[in-house]
């Protein structure tokens, strides 16, 4: 078996800014995240969407690029960027041909270092965050399904049930105060990590970094909040309405094993067995087999969460099978890999689909014109949540590792009925619009 | 955390650092060779990751056989997957997944594809699931069956989503008479399909005179032939005929298109004209246009309805290279109140375009943008192997990667007016409005008579 291997070289600033190199000269380019450790699980009370319009307010302008200047600079050095929120982390980043590194690093030093935004920016992003919501969710079939659903229904902490996208009422409540404190709380150099990759040395890269990030000032970062869950003692079900979609469909979600245990790894496995394409088991059965659903699968957020998290089943399945009839064939799958270890001529293959998913993320991950994006974003997770960007040339031997024994063992601890919760679309009368 | 911050005076400049002296960019060196049964054969070796991705492309897609069957390229392609004549559905996908891969098939309006994409250890096996789908589907009845419920089920969900009922009608009134009008069958025509209908359209077009496989990754040419060789070298199969398509309507003026969709809480705005393909010699001006257009996050429509007026989250513009008559449009998903005045900006930015050169900055950077994007894609195996299809599936000049990024730098503001005067058709733009009819139904009016539609993609009676 190959194993490949990555570079990966590791600093930190005077300032607690953790920086990452890794270099790769094959094609003249490179891409650059800064990754803070702040997502939506910890916006305030009250402000719910916050963390993902304050990501916007990070292309509003700064100390030194104003408005459109970031997007200007980056897009006439013939390069890419954008920036996502995530549970608990939000990133930003750029893929540019390496003659615009120097200049792609000054633009992120300048926004950590000093937001120079206004009132009309907030309103306006505040618009166009709206319409995000609105093409995403409230005018697309099965909008927000079911990662919106989900949540609310399989938590009881805040930080982990309420809308991350926000509610317009709460989006509308936020002001450019706000934007100030929460920009001071947690976009700190000491809690981020800068990323460069590609077509560069890590010397002049980490030069580059200590001469626009050194000086930018730390601050005292608050207490780390609990995020945790009260136990869960039964199964939790709820219902939301589908306004356009005709199909009913159903989420199912397993709360995770906490991130790097070895029942985390053995849990991992499971979820690419049952999930992971025609080959699954859920698909097999439900789709393929059994022909309830049109359409079924499945996964996990292994990686990028550092917090209670779930792994998803979404079904669509057909109107002539009811919801429990879709659910007792669901729960068959499960008992399966209960009852009876999944044996290595299934598990093998699917651990080396792992490594093949594994090799594809890290390549792309994020279309053909964002070069490594998912090498940086599994160096940022595990920078920032473990330590260790070192990790990327290690973590597959504890996934392909896992044995049916413990893959049957993590099926009997954590797909219980006390540890999931379900979601229903229910079509509105069948579909509205058909 | 305390740390001890540091300053350094004068280290960091107020104004963004210049850009560094540019490194060349280098496409991977392309083997291309012809069977002796007429398969065309491309290989890229890319050893940055231990995969290897391989795409048979058929030159014919759902236009093939629009006029007489819309969708068969498509449910052909979907079947293809589930079985040959040594291996059941259930076989191909765990042989797929005991070599780390991925396969697709699918068809587009031009041609059809059987793409996988696993690991370089596998790459012998790749190859042959591939040559064993092309050479020997099945099209197990039972398969086939599942596979229509489900694609009806697909096509209900369809068109219940703002995004494709906006493209069907737009493609509709672009395109008239021409196969390209006709982006999905519908429910009845996917009902009526037969079997032994699939089976003819593989028999007929996924033959090796009418194919090109190209194949990129982490291997080694010589070897690589040679396994193409054993695995389609004994393909035989006599080219197919392609039929002449009617031609879609000229100058047929400015009209609106409503396309009903009660309790749409936003509206899916379009904007379209018929424009040129890849193969033209404006492709390059008309690109470029689009770009400083509204083809770039730094574009004069993002700026406009985005950033300054907040009416959208994710307005753009696009040329659209169809093999035989492409087309121009332009895209804004906005709340309902401001969908007039979000036309009236597309076509101020139009008519801008069309009257007034592009500032040299602006010129600059779009060029800029153009060519550095272009070489980003050289860095992914997704990237290099979208730009080789292109490249050799739609014929285009041997040196096409090699020179992109000189002919981008070459083109000068008269070049972006010219190709806006040209393909930026303001006067016969067909205008497309999805959403709901009580809420946007005036609004469209101001802008020329108004047809509406329903969701199904009929015509409403008045």
């Amino acid at each position: 078996m190959e194993r490949l291997h990555i570079p990966v070289e590791y600093t930190t600033l005077a300032n607690g800014l953790r920086v990452v190199a890794s270099p790769d000269r094959s094609a003249p380019v490179v891409t650059v995240g800064v990754y803070y450790q702040i997502g939506f699980r910890l916006e305030p009370r009250g402000r719910s969407g916050f963390a993902h319009l304050f990501e916007h307010m990070m292309f509003q302008g700064s100390e030194n690029a104003g408005k459109m200047e970031h997007i200007r600079l980056i897009n006439s050095s013939g390069g890419l960027l954008n920036g996502t929120t995530n549970y608990d982390i939000t990133n930003y980043f750029e893929s540019v041909p390496s003659n615009a590194l120097e200049r792609v690093l000054w633009l992120e030093a300048d926004r950590m270092r000093a937001l120079k935004v206004d009132d009309e920016n907030l309103r306006n992003q505040r618009d166009v965050v709206k319409e995000e919501v609105r093409v995403n969710v409230l005018n697309q079939p099965y909008g927000g399904f079911p990662w919106l659903d989900l949540p609310p229904v399989a938590f009881r902490n805040w930080p982990n049930a309420h809308n991350f996208y926000g509610d317009f009422t709460d989006l509308d409540a936020a002001t450019l105060e706000d934007v100030g404190s929460f920009f001071y709380t947690y976009y700190a150099p000491n809690n981020a990590v800068l990323l460069m990759l590609g077509d560069f040395e890590p010397a002049e890269g980490f030069a580059l970094a200590k001469r626009y990030f050194e000086d930018i000032p730390a601050h005292p970062l608050p207490p780390r909040a609990n995020v945790s869950e009260p136990a869960q003692t039964e199964e939790r079900r709820g219902e939301v309405e589908e306004k356009f979609g005709p199909l009913p469909a159903m989420a199912i979600g397993y709360t995770a094993p906490p991130r790097g245990t070895d029942d985390w790894y053995a849990a991992t496995i499971l979820d690419r067995a049952l999930h992971g394409g025609r080959s699954g088991r859920v698909y097999r059965e439900l789709v393929l087999e059994k022909q309830i659903a049109v359409e079924a699968d499945g996964s996990a957020d292994t990686f990028d969460t550092n917090g209670p998290t779930q792994m998803v089943t979404r079904i669509f399945h057909k109107p002539e099978f009811t919801s429990g009839q879709t659910l007792a064939a669901f729960d068959e799958i499960i008992r399966s890999v209960q009852d009876h270890e999944i044996r290595e001529d299934e598990l093998d293959p699917v651990k080396v689909k792992f490594r093949a998913d594994f090799y594809s993320m890290l390549e792309g991950g994020m279309g053909a014109h964002m070069p490594r994006f998912g090498l940086m974003h599994y160096l940022a997770c595990f920078t920032l949540f473990d330590g260790d960007p070192q990790r990327i040339n290690t973590i597959l031997d504890g996934f392909l590792a896992v044995t049916p024994k413990q893959a049957q063992a993590a099926a009997r601890k954590y797909l219980v009925p006390q540890n999931r919760a379900i979601v229903v679309r229910r079509p509105v009368a069948n579909g509205a619009a058909r | 955390m305390s740390a001890k911050t540091v300053s350094v005076p004068g280290a960091r400049p107020a104004t963004a650092p210049a850009l560094g002296p540019e490194r060349p960019v280098a496409w991977p060196r392309q083997s291309v060779r012809t069977l002796s049964n007429g398969l065309q054969v491309v290989l890229a070796e890319l050893h940055t990751f231990p995969k290897v991705a391989a795409q048979l492309f058929f030159r014919s897609g759902n236009a093939a056989v629009a006029l007489t069957a819309p969708g068969l390229a498509e449910i052909t392609a979907t079947v293809v997957r589930t079985g040959t004549a040594s291996r059941p559905s259930r076989r191909i996908e765990e042989d797929l997944r005991r070599m780390g891969a991925d396969l697709g098939t699918h068809a587009g309006a031009d041609s059809s594809a059987i793409s996988i994409a696993g690991l370089a250890e596998f790459s012998g096996g790749l190859l042959e699931m591939v040559g064993d789908l092309a050479r020997n589907a099945s099209f197990p009845a039972e398969e086939f069956e599942r596979e229509r419920r489900q694609k009806i089920e697909e096509l209900r969900i369809e068109r219940t989503t703002p995004g494709f009922l906006g493209t069907e009608r737009l493609r509709q009134v672009l395109f008239g008479p021409h196969p390209y009008a006709i982006v999905a069958p519908t429910e009845e025509q996917v009902g009526a399909y037969t079997r032994e209908q699939l089976a003819d359209f593989y028999r007929r077009y996924y033959v090796p005179e009418n194919a090109l496989l190209l194949v990129v990754g982490d291997f080694k040419t010589d070897a690589m032939f040679e396994q193409i060789e054993k695995v389609f070298g004994s393909w035989k199969a006599p080219q197919p005929e392609v039929q002449k398509s009617p031609a879609p309507p000229k100058n047929i003026g400015r009209h609106v298109h409503l396309v009903h969709l009660p309790g749409a809480v936003q509206t899916q705005v379009l904007v379209g004209n018929l424009a040129i393909t890849r193969r033209d010699p404006d492709w390059f001006r008309l690109t470029l246009a689009n770009s400083i257009y509204g083809g770039a996050f730094h574009s004069r429509l993002v700026i406009n309805i985005r950033e300054q007026k907040g009416y959208t989250y994710s307005p753009r513009s696009g040329a659209h290279p169809l093999r035989q008559q492409g087309y121009f449009s332009v895209h804004a998903a906005v709340r309902n109140e401001v969908t007039a005045a979000t036309l009236t900006e597309i076509f101020y930015e139009i008519d801008r375009m069309r009257s007034i050169p592009v500032t040299a900055e602006e010129l600059d950077s779009a060029r800029s943008y153009m060519t550095g994007v272009f070489s980003l894609g050289v860095a992914t195996l997704d990237g290099v192997v979208g730009q080789l299809s292109n490249v050799y599936l739609e014929r285009l000049p041997a040196d096409y990667l090699e020179t992109y990024r000189e002919k981008i730098r070459a083109l000068t503001a008269d070049d972006v007016l010219i190709a806006a005067r040209r393909y930026f058709d303001s006067a016969n733009a067909q205008i497309v409005l999805v959403g709901d009819r009580a809420q946007i139904a005036e609004q469209a009016a101001l802008f020329a008579e108004v047809t509406e539609y329903d969701a199904q993609g009929k015509q409403a009676l008045k």
